[in-house]
């Protein structure tokens, strides 16, 4: 996503907005781990904070931003709401910083995490 | 309680009124948790989805007689975690779970258990995110968690122990703005832990054996300066709002000082300006008040009563050929509730209703003017005009909610000097997504991306009755029959609205959806209407259902699936 201003130009890679994304998705509540995109044998793995980022797949068409996540959820929450609640605070966190219109924020529930004393 | 020898044990009826009794005391105080909300959490009422959370949560334990504190709490838990309305019921949930865990299979539990529900709960919470924000309802639930266990290592009853949790969990509330920047900001604390307090202070009430009253005068526990944010109340008196340069108090001494003089107060600001907004009978006083604290500019006065009487009309002066009157239902201008449209938002919103219900509806969503439907939903170019030149702000969005009217509004918005996008709804339902859509913080062509696009998140079924037989889709139809249509295309026909419900819902993938809300019309009864959803939830158990009076003519019902 380029930007041409008179000094010279603005490019925002999305790895970047990858990042900005995943901080969202970080405090968004019932979201207790991304998994990579592309999810092997069938078996989500949740990735460490570091690399949270991964769990976002950003696309540009024309002009407009596509978001996808790859997410794990707490399992005892209202996984409608909390989908909805991470797409919101997503669109929100990458508009804000980066003055660019989200088109659409698609949530992929890839695995619900039960916790250890359910 | 059954108060047995040296401990008192808390069985499953005692565990069902005391959450009862916080349900009640929370939604007397829901008005007053939704006034702290602050932007940009999406999340806009919490203290309506905390609330009817923990409704739906007490409603799925049916009769607590005779049932065992565990199963009460399993109770309490599944249908938290199924009524889980918003951000703030969904941790609300999280919250009840964890209490209800640690209630194991037990009859009955002690003030240990209590204890150690509370800081169960408090680590479920916490577990729920990846990134837990300090400041807000998980702090306060943690803080008096660590209270009651406090309580409990110097040998006190359960009273003693909710005692130290409530008063730790004000205490943690008052800290929240220090933790979070925006809720200093905006001079609040969190909405969430104000509602968590609400909530201990019912079940404590109730183990103290003190009666819990919904109470209609509402105080907020803790003192913030700000007053009711109660829209229905403000019809009259005067709206008032001004900047001081230079102020020479504090912003929360100002707001200390205004909190007395009015109500729906906002106070923002810094050293350089503050904006005063107050609702009050008497705005002589508030304005002396302002002068003696700095330089007032961009001062607004604003008689409510004046609007109101005036949007209510007896202007009758647009009959048109064909003598209809056009009736403008009275509607309340909510103008800068807390919770409403603020009037820090640069762009206001034209709705067009049918029926005082929905009417209603778009008003409390935010809509600053609802423009009436009339017979045959078609308000004149100049009766949009009107109602784009009576807002406060330049910017405006019109939601037609009719596809005879998007012309009109076209046209209406090219004849007003004023700064106009219409957004093509062509359903009730429609501009209800669109508005709901709506982002106080963005500017008129960002709103109007967003709302175009909520609009067209909505399936509206329609069912009326044919006024002439005819042959349409496919379909033959018979004068008098009822017809069904959905998203303005006739696609169903049959001898009674449910049967033509049934038929269209057939019609969609149910599966993609999740909530129904139907407004009924002029023509039918609430009981009728009642049944009709009774008889939909049988075929469509999964699914949620929400009545609601519309009062429109011509359709019996308008229905929107999302």
């Amino acid at each position: 996503m380029s930007e041409e201003t008179t000094l010279g130009t603005i490019q925002v890679s999305p790895r970047a907005i990858a990042s900005i994304a995943a901080r969202a998705v970080l405090t968004s509540y019932g979201v207790v781990g991304m998994a990579p995109a592309t999810v092997r044998d069938g078996i989500a793995e949740i990735l460490n904070l570091e690399n949270v980022y991964r769990g976002v797949d950003v696309q540009v068409v024309d002009g407009q931003v596509v978001i996808d996540l790859y997410v794990v959820v707490e399992y005892g929450t209202r996984i409608s709401v909390v989908a909805h609640n991470m797409m919101e605070s997503v669109k929100f966190a990458v508009e804000q910083a980066l003055a660019m219109r989200v088109a659409e924020v698609n949530v992929h529930v890839q695995g619900v995490r039960v916790s250890d004393d359910d | 309680m059954s108060q047995g020898g040296d401990r008192e044990l808390i069985g499953g009826q005692a565990l069902y009124n005391a959450l009862k009794a916080g349900s009640v005391w929370l939604q007397s105080h829901v008005a007053e948790v939704n006034a702290l909300n602050v932007f940009p959490v999406p999340d806009g009422d919490t203290g309506t989805n905390m609330s009817l959370t923990l409704r739906a949560a007490l409603d799925e334990v049916g009769s607590p007689q005779g049932l065992s504190v565990s199963e009460v709490g399993r109770r309490i838990s599944h249908g938290a975690l199924m009524g889980a309305r918003g951000n703030s019921g969904v941790i609300l949930s999280q919250i009840l779970r964890g209490f209800a865990r640690a209630l194991d299979d037990k009859q009955a539990v002690t003030e240990q258990d209590v204890a150690l529900g509370l800081t169960a709960a408090s680590e479920t919470a916490y577990k729920g995110v990846m990134k837990p924000v300090e400041g807000t309802i998980l702090t306060v639930m943690r803080e008096a968690a660590e209270a009651a266990q406090g309580a409990i290592s110097v040998g006190g009853d359960v009273c003693a122990v909710l005692t130290a949790a409530l008063s730790e969990a004000k205490a943690s509330l008052l800290r929240t703005p220090e933790l979070l920047p925006v809720l200093k900001e905006a001079g609040v604390v969190d909405a969430g832990g104000q509602g968590l307090v609400r909530v201990l202070e019912g079940i404590l009430s109730y183990v103290r054996g003190d009666a819990v009253v919904a109470d209609a005068e509402a105080k907020p526990a803790v003192e913030t300066g700000h007053g009711h944010a109660d829209a229905a109340e403000e019809e009259y008196g005067f709206d008032v709002q001004f900047i001081i340069h230079s102020p020479a108090k504090s912003v929360d001494l100002l707001r200390e000082d205004l909190s007395v003089m009015g109500d729906s107060l906002l106070v923002v600001g810094d050293e350089q300006a503050v904006k005063v907004h107050i609702h009050s009978e008497h705005p002589g006083p508030i304005l002396e008040y302002g002068i003696q604290q700095g330089t007032l500019s961009t001062i607004i006065l604003e008689n409510m009563q004046v609007q109101y009487r005036e949007f209510v009309g007896t202007d009758h002066s647009d009959e048109g050929a064909s003598g209809q009157i056009d009736v403008r239902y009275p509607v309340d201008r909510i103008r800068a509730s807390l919770s409403g449209a603020s009037p820090l938002a640069d762009v206001s919103v034209v709705a067009v209703a049918s029926g005082p219900g929905l009417a209603q509806v778009f008003s409390s969503l935010g809509a600053e003017a609802v423009v009436a439907g009339g017979q045959t939903m078609n308000p004149s170019t100049q009766d949009l005009v009107s109602a784009i030149e009576s807002v406060a702000n330049d910017s405006v969005l019109i939601l037609p909610n009719n596809g005879n009217i998007i012309l009109t509004a076209q046209q209406a918005s090219e004849i007003t000097s004023r700064q106009v996008r219409v957004v093509p709804t062509r359903t009730m339902p429609q501009g209800i997504a669109a508005l709901l859509g709506f982002n106080y913080q963005a500017g008129l062509e960002e709103n109007y991306e967003a709302m175009l696009e909520s609009s067209q998140q909505v399936e509206t079924l329609e069912v009326t009755q044919a006024v002439r037989s005819v042959q349409v889709n496919g379909l033959a139809v018979d004068e008098g029959q009822f017809i069904g249509l959905l998203n303005d295309d006739l696609r169903a026909a049959g001898d009674t609205p449910l049967a033509v419900v049934k038929a269209l819902l057939g019609e969609m993938d149910m599966d993609e959806y999740e909530i129904i809300s139907v407004y009924y019309g002029s023509g039918v009864t609430q009981e009728e209407a009642s049944s009709l959803c009774e008889a939909l939830g049988d075929v469509y158990p999964n699914l949620e259902y929400e009545l609601l009076d519309g009062g429109q003519p011509h359709y019996h019902y308008i229905i929107s699936a999302e």
